[in-house]
This record gives structure tokens, C-alpha cells and sequence, in this order.
């Protein structure tokens, strides 16, 4: 990129991320921080975040390691294997991202609690999922598709044949592994690694479900909003996740460095990737097959308990809970949820992607900040992100403003970091010569970007839209502060239901949603096959 | 029902009013004249207009409230913004302050409303009506009225509390420090949900307030119990499945989930707490004669005995009868619950409970 002075297009773009962050990133959390009252402080004083903090750090640490490998696992045998059932496993892989708060997580107890249908029903142990270990197990499942979804990206643009030339000269496959194959991944692992640990740290729903007295930052966050209507103290909460991601943030900058990581050059690959062994395929397989039949179950009790009177204690089969939600105002809420989602994740992963490559391309001043800004909503919790922008927009001058519209953009900002890391980790494997090129020939550098970049980061732009339309049509915590009669979602009905103990109708609902969602990507893949070359050829 | 049906029971709970009205006249006369007045309100010069309602109660009991209320006061509409959970509105309220959305928030424990109006985000109203209504069910200067109360139970697993428990249901709060309840109790987290906190502050109360005496229960019920629930609701799944034996919990769920069929009962120890619930204005209304329409009509008789028929809730009523099998606040015996000093003290409290049980 040349300098911005002699580009006022890319300028002129730049000052238009910057503006919309500030607004509708910084801004709304500035006024959630400043929330005024001695309450704050009373509670930062009264030290009873202690435990939740360490609670928090210790869960972050299990639960990323955990769920960084098993992804790796995941993106590996999907890119590198020949095993059987990908298209299978890649839609099972996805499907704890599409997890409405409470409900999932309810089916873990059901399964796996003291009296679950699995630990005491079919093995005759008490064990108890509660606790740390609980909270351990559901993250790992919960969060390893973000990790997963960012290193296939990465792994599938590396370029294969310098894993044929390790092999050429001699080195086993182990060996290819660990000196090419690894580090050649790690703007991916690293990108996994800080996404997953800032998730996981902002959790909400699992926790509450599953942990018990083990008290993390957002349950406490939860609970003084929820049982004390403690807006004060809460933020107290947020302001100290908010320093942790930062912390995070600035240790994963040490980590990496300015090393280069370019796989993508300007000559043209056609290489096949060396074959795994067999055995590895094998083992692949297994252990990919393994992870999806436990999400099968998972969800698979989801749609029994939807379709039967009063699971697990009266198994009538009944469709009594589907014509209750199809009954009503649960129309609107289902349409505005597909509207919603789908026009956040378009507009999120583009806007991603234009601001990655102003991040990474550009040379001013400031990027380091910007960047952070752009991660930094994966560590806001979804509660605080919609209370920052009924603070901030609920004005009497933004009166004509349609709430829908609020709520897209909250879903648009809120769910920025994967697709932006996805982006900027896709374009670091991007050789700069590429753009250069383009540029040198005579193209603006914003040309370039379109023409050139844009085409070979099809992968980024998926995996920013998946993961935002995901998150958008399952957030409930974001939407509870914003929705109005008109606006209402899927989430808020689910979440209405199970607070009214209507326990068939919340899976029923759920059902629904997540089969819309599946069938939403579904088409969206079909779509834009053919027109997103590199990384959906690949992926 | 038909619309019709409705009208008329209407007027028939209209008619109780006014002759509950005139008996209470006979003892204090004064306020006769007022409240005829009041009640005749909707045919004298009817309310009109719409307004926008938060609401923390159950959708089976909003469907069938506002439907009545309307029938009641056919010129309003309301447009409903259902949410079960009042302390997510409680927050909403306070951070739409700028520009308020709602005109009434309804429902949720009075806990929710009462920083609200000290935070001046509602509107003080003294309903005609609420001169029916004891004073400890109703703020003072009328920033809120109490309109159903919620009692404190014990929901217990009826297979698994006959097996292991003998099916010994606990009569007082101590039974629940029996060794054979060991690691069979949950409770609502006390420092995540209202109704945790509720159970210890009534501990408190039923120990006269002897603070030590209370931690020191909290202390030993704290070996005998498994977990600690993030949520009052999904305690009760929980027990419903017999992941764990019993739990105390809110009565009127309780009884929800016995009439879903699952195989659990209700019992209310000796001095137990409860709630209020209320019902608030809030500031900057944009259609304060319908809101305060609203507020008169849901402490009516006829309002009283639909939510507890809808709910089986209580009412702060003394006229309104508990609805079959459930609690009343004359048929249990309740601790002296002092809601002020509760609040005041919640995170002193919350601090000590923590150190006593090492959480």
C-alpha cells in the first residue's frame, strides 16, 4: 500500500472504519465503565471477584488448550486426510456453535448430570458434571469449531509444496509436521489460541449451566444484573474482563512477532499435498467421528425432548410443542432472526475484511490500536454489549431510528473478531507482491484489494460470515436489552420459555431455530459456490 | 371465552369491589366516597390510548392478564414487551433512562422496583385501590404497589426422597441440616438469583436477626448441599429429573411444575420468607391516565383472583383466595421479613455467607 496521502480512497476508507469503531465499539462500552455510582467501587473494594477472577483464569487455561487441539485435530484431518464422511463431519462441526443459551447446555445435565440419562442410566455412576471438570468439557466442545474453523482456513492456503520438497529431501511425515506444516500454521494457531481463550472467557451460558458454585467473571456479571439488578457492580465485572483480553492481547503480539508466514506467492500451485498414512487417516477418522457422534447426542436429546410431553419423564410422542411455536407472535421472532443474522453476517465479514487490510497492509500509525479494537468485543460480554448500546443509542433524537436496525449493527460489531482474525491471518499467508503487482501496474491500491486480495481471501470471508450469522441467530444477551414487541427474536422466545419451566417448548423452539440456521448456511454455501474460488476450492 | 363472558365477570368482580369497598367503609369511613369515584373511573371518562408495558410474568399469564385488563378498559392497547426475568428490565429500565421506552413495568419481586424509584425513574402514584392493600405490600409514597406475593417453599423428588429420605419432608428449615440430606440439597445461588438471597436473609429473620446464629445454619446446611444453581427455574428441572432429592425453592413454580406431571411435591417449612410482587410507573410516561389505569386495575379483586388462577401465586389481597393446594400468607407461618433492612444489607450479608461456607 502506498502512503495514505497519495491515496485518498484508502483514507477516505480508513476514516470510516475508525469512525464506525468508535462509535459503535468504544463508545457504548466507554458509557457501560462510566456507569456512574459508588457501587463500583464498593464492589472493587469488597474483593468478592477474587475467586471468579482465578476461577476464570483456570478455566482459560483448560479449556483453550483443549479446545485449540482438538480444532487443530479437526482442521488437519479435514485438510490433510483422505478420510470418509468430511461433508458430515465438517456440518456436525459447526453445530455447537449454533448452541441458544441455557438450552444446550441443559441437555449436558440431562445426559450427564448426577441421575443423567448416560453417567447413571447406562453406566450406574453418580459422577457429577458440575464443577470445573463440567465446565471444561462443554468449552472444549463449545468453542473448538472457532479454532478449528480459523486453522483449516490457514492450513488450506498453505502451500503444498513445501511440504513436498521436505518430503523430497527426505523427511518423514512426522518430521514435515513439526518443521513445516506446524509453523507454517501458526498466524492460524494464533488466531485460534486468542479468539478461544477471549471466548472462553466471556462465557456465560455454560457456566451458569454447568458450574455450580464455580463462579466465573460473566456468571457473577450475570447474577448481580439478573438477581440484584446491580448495573454498577456488573460493570465492575466487565472492566476487569476488559483488562484481561487486553493482557491476552498484547501477550499473543509478543508471541508472534513480525515473523513472515507468506504461502501464497505469485506463482501458480497445482501441487497435490503429500499423502498421510493411512493409519493417520485412520486415526483421524476415529477420533472425528467420536467428537460428532458425542455432539449428535448432544443435540440429538434436544430434538427428543421436543418431540415428546415432558422428557425425560413422560416420553408420549407429541408434536403439541411445534404447534405451540408456530402459534402467535413466534413467526416474527423466527423471520427477524434470519433477517437479522443474515444481513449482520454479510455486512460483518466484508467489513471484516476491509479493515484487516487496512490493519495489516496499511503503514500508519494507530494499526496496533485499531486492532485491538477489533478483537476486543470477543471479550465484552454479550450482557454489557447490549446494555452499552441501550446506554448509548436509546436518545431521544435517535427515537426514529428502527430498533432492527440497532440490533443488526450491535451483531455486526459484536461479532467482528473471527472474521477479522480469520482475515488478517489469511493475509499475512499472502505474499505482498501479490497487491504489489496490481498496484505497480497501475491499479489503486483499493483495486488491488478488490481485485486481487478480496477473490483469495473467500475462505475468511466464510468463515466471518459463518461465524457471525451463527452467533447473531443464537445471541440472546446481546438482543435482551435492545428488542422491542416488534423486534423480537428466537432467543428471547427460547429464553422466555425456559423461564417459564415450558421445557418442550424451548426445545422445540430450539429445534427450529437451529434447523433455519442450518438450512440458511446451507443455501448460502450453494450460493456462493463458484464464486469464492480459493478457499472454498480448497477448505 | 368469549369477549362477552369476559365483560361480565368483570362486572361481577366490580360488583365484589364495591361491596368490599362499603363493608371496609363501615370501619373507616372516609374514604368511601373516593374509592366509588375511583372504581367508576372507566365509565366516567374512559381512558384511552396505548401503552408499552415491561413484563416479568409467565406468557401464560400475560395472554390472559392484558385480555382481561382490556375488556376492563376496552380504550387501551397494550403493546407488551414479555421478558421473565425482572432484573434484566429493572436494568433495561435504568439504562433507557434517557429516552424511556416502558410506562409500566409489571412484575418481578418489589427488590427490582424500589431502586428504580430511589433512582427517580418512576413516576409516584397512589392508587384509590391500594388503600386495600396492607402497608408492607406497597411503597410508602406509592412509587410502587405490591400486587401478588410469592412464598418460599421445598420442592423435593418423590421417588428419591421416599428412598433415601424416608420420606421425611422437612418441617422446618433445621430438618434440612439432617446428615441423611447430604449432598441430596441444591439451593438458588444466593449470589446469583434474588430468591437465594431471600432464603438466607429469612434465615436471619427467623433467628431474630442473631446474624452469627444464621451463618452458623448456613454453615452446616452448606455440607448438605451438592450445588449451588445459578437460576431459581432451572433448580426445579433439576429435581424434576431427580438429578438431586430437594431444593427450597419458589412455591407457586413449585405447584407449576407438580401440575406439568413430573413427580414432585410442595412443602413450606415453618417460617419461611417471601416476596412481593409489584407493579411501578415509570417516569416520563407519555399516557399517565392509562398507566395509572393499569395500576388501579391489576390490585382490583378481579385482577387478584385471575393471576392466582393463572399463576398460583398469592395476592397481597386479603379478599383474594390462594389458589387450591398453595400457600397463603395466613396458612404459613412467615418470618417478620424486614425488606428494607434485607436490601440494605445484601452485599455485607452475601460477604459474610461467603466466608462462613468458604465459596
Amino acid at each position: 500500500m502506498r502512503s495514505l496521502r497519495r491515496e485518498p480512497g484508502v483514507l477516505l476508507a480508513l476514516l470510516a472504519v475508525i469512525a464506525l469503531v468508535l462509535v459503535f465499539i468504544v463508545y457504548p462500552q466507554v458509557r457501560v465503565v462510566l456507569t456512574p455510582g459508588s457501587a463500583y467501587v464498593d464492589f472493587l473494594s469488597a474483593g468478592t471477584w477474587k475467586t471468579p477472577l482465578l476461577n476464570s483464569l483456570q478455566v482459560m487455561a483448560l479449556s483453550t488448550t483443549t479446545a485449540v487441539l482438538v480444532g487443530f485435530v479437526f482442521a488437519y484431518a479435514m485438510v490433510y486426510t483422505d478420510m470418509r464422511w468430511k461433508p458430515a463431519f465438517r456440518l456436525i462441526g459447526i453445530l455447537p456453535l449454533l448452541s441458544p443459551p441455557f438450552v444446550v447446555a441443559a441437555s449436558y445435565i440431562l445426559l450427564f448430570g448426577p441421575r443423567g440419562v448416560i453417567t447413571y442410566g447406562v453406566f450406574g455412576q453418580t459422577i457429577s458434571i458440575f464443577g470445573l471438570g463440567g465446565i471444561w468439557g462443554v468449552q472444549t466442545i463449545a468453542f473448538f469449531p472457532f479454532a478449528y474453523q480459523l486453522i483449516a482456513d490457514v492450513l488450506s492456503r498453505s502451500d503444498a509444496r513445501m511440504e513436498q520438497a521436505a518430503r523430497n529431501l527426505g523427511a518423514g511425515p512426522w518430521s514435515v509436521f513439526r518443521t513445516v506444516t506446524l509453523p507454517l500454521s501458526r498466524p492460524g494457531l494464533g488466531a485460534a489460541i486468542l479468539t478461544t481463550a477471549i471466548y472462553v472467557l466471556e462465557d456465560f451460558g455454560n457456566p451458569a449451566l454447568v458450574g455450580g458454585q464455580f463462579t466465573v467473571l460473566p456468571t457473577q456479571a450475570y447474577g448481580l444484573i439478573s438477581g440484584f439488578g446491580d448495573l454498577p457492580s456488573a460493570a465492575a465485572v466487565s472492566t476487569i474482563l476488559l483488562s484481561l483480553a487486553l493482557v491476552l492481547y498484547l501477550a499473543k503480539i509478543r508471541l508472534d512477532g513480525g515473523q513472515s508466514f507468506v504461502t501464497v506467492s505469485g506463482r501458480a500451485s497445482s501441487m497435490p499435498r503429500p499423502p498421510v498414512p493411512a493409519w493417520l487417516s485412520w486415526a483421524c477418522f476415529a477420533m472425528c467421528g467420536a467428537l460428532c457422534a458425542m455432539i449428535l447426542l448432544v443435540y440429538g436429546s434436544l430434538v427428543v425432548s421436543a418431540f415428546t410431553l415432558t422428557f425425560p419423564v413422560n416420553t408420549t410422542f407429541s408434536t403439541s410443542h411445534f404447534e405451540y411455536v408456530f402459534s402467535g407472535v413466534n413467526g416474527v421472532a423466527l423471520r427477524n432472526t434470519l433477517v437479522y443474522g443474515l444481513t449482520a453476517a454479510a455486512f460483518s465479514s466484508l467489513f471484516a475484511l476491509l479493515a484487516a487490510w487496512l490493519v495489516q497492509r496499511g503503514v500508519w500509525s494507530g494499526r496496533r490500536v485499531l486492532d485491538f479494537l477489533l478483537i476486543m468485543p470477543a471479550a465484552i460480554p454479550g450482557l454489557f454489549f447490549g446494555i452499552g448500546y441501550a446506554t448509548a443509542f436509546n436518545e431521544q433524537w435517535l427515537d426514529w431510528l428502527n430498533r432492527g436496525v440497532l440490533i443488526i449493527i450491535s451483531m455486526i460489531f459484536w461479532n467482528i473478531p473471527v472474521g477479522y482474525q480469520a482475515a488478517v491471518a489469511g493475509l499475512r499467508q499472502i505474499d505482498r507482491t501479490m497487491d504489489e503487482a496490481a498496484t505497480s501496474l497501475g491499479a489503486s491500491s483499493l483495486r488491488g484489494f478488490r481485485d486481487v486480495l478480496l477473490p483469495m481471501l473467500g475462505g475468511s470471508l466464510r468463515v466471518g460470515f459463518v461465524t457471525t450469522f451463527v452467533r447473531a441467530v443464537t445471541t440472546l444477551s446481546v438482543v435482551i436489552f435492545l428488542f422491542t414487541p416488534g423486534t423480537t427474536v428466537a432467543t428471547i422466545r427460547i429464553f422466555q420459555l425456559v423461564n417459564d419451566l415450558d421445557w418442550g417448548g424451548a426445545t422445540a423452539f430450539t429445534v427450529i431455530d437451529i434447523g433455519l440456521a442450518i438450512v440458511a448456511l446451507s443455501v448460502m454455501a450453494i450460493l456462493a459456490r463458484g464464486r469464492v474460488s480459493l478457499g472454498a476450492a480448497r477448505g | 371465552m368469549t369477549p362477552q363472558l369476559d365483560r361480565r365477570t368483570f362486572l361481577k368482580g366490580l360488583g365484589v369491589v364495591t361491596v368490599a369497598a362499603a363493608c371496609g367503609g363501615a370501619a373507616t369511613p372516609s374514604p368511601t366516597a373516593t374509592t366509588a369515584v375511583a372504581t367508576a373511573t372507566p365509565t366516567a371518562a374512559p381512558v384511552t390510548g396505548t401503552i408499552s408495558v415491561y413484563s416479568a410474568l409467565n406468557q401464560s399469564t400475560n395472554d390472559q392478564f392484558f385480555a382481561a385488563f382490556k375488556t376492563a378498559y376496552p380504550g387501551v392497547s397494550i403493546d407488551l414487551l414479555p421478558l421473565a426475568a425482572a432484573g434484566e428490565l429493572q436494568t433495561r429500565i435504568t439504562a433507557e433512562k434517557n429516552s424511556p421506552k416502558a410506562d409500566i413495568f409489571i412484575g418481578g419481586s418489589s427488590e427490582f422496583h424500589d431502586p428504580l424509584g430511589k433512582a427517580g425513574l418512576l413516576e409516584a402514584y397512589i392508587s384509590p385501590n391500594a388503600k386495600d392493600i396492607a402497608a408492607q405490600f406497597k411503597e410508602p409514597t406509592g412509587l410502587w404497589t405490591g400486587w401478588y406475593t410469592g412464598i418460599f417453599g421445598f420442592i423435593s423428588n418423590n421417588d428419591r426422597l421416599t428412598k433415601e429420605i424416608a420420606g421425611k419432608k422437612p418441617a422446618t428449615w433445621d430438618d434440612l441440616l439432617d446428615p441423611a440430606w447430604k449432598q441430596k440439597l441444591i439451593l438458588p445461588s444466593p449470589t446469583l438469583t434474588g430468591g437465594g438471597y431471600i432464603f438466607i436473609a429469612t434465615q436471619i429473620f427467623r433467628f431474630n436477626k442473631n446474624e452469627a446464629q444464621a451463618m452458623d445454619f448456613m454453615k452446616k446446611l452448606h455440607a448438605n448441599i451438592a450445588q449451588y444453581i445459578p437460576t431459581s427455574p432451572g433448580a426445579l428441572t433439576l429435581i424434576d429429573q431427580g438429578q438431586f432429592v430437594g431444593c427450597p425453592n419458589w412455591s407457586h413454580d413449585i405447584l407449576t411444575e407438580k401440575s406439568k406431571g413430573n413427580p414432585v411435591d410442595l412443602t413450606v417449612p415453618t417460617d419461611t420468607g417471601f416476596e412481593v410482587g409489584a407493579i411501578s410507573i415509570v417516569k416520563g410516561t407519555k399516557n399517565l391516565a392509562a398507566a395509572k389505569a393499569l395500576v388501579d386495575w391489576s390490585i382490583t379483586k378481579e385482577a387478584g383472583d385471575l393471576n392466582v388462577k393463572l399463576s398460583n401465586r398469592g395476592s397481597t389481597r386479603t379478599d383474594v383466595a390462594a389458589a387450591p393446594g398453595s400457600p397463603s400468607l395466613t396458612s404459613v407461618k412467615l418470618v417478620n421479613y424486614d425488606r428494607q433492612w434485607a436490601t440494605d444489607n445484601k452485599a455485607r450479608i452475601l460477604k459474610d455467607w461467603q466466608t462462613a461456607v468458604g465459596l
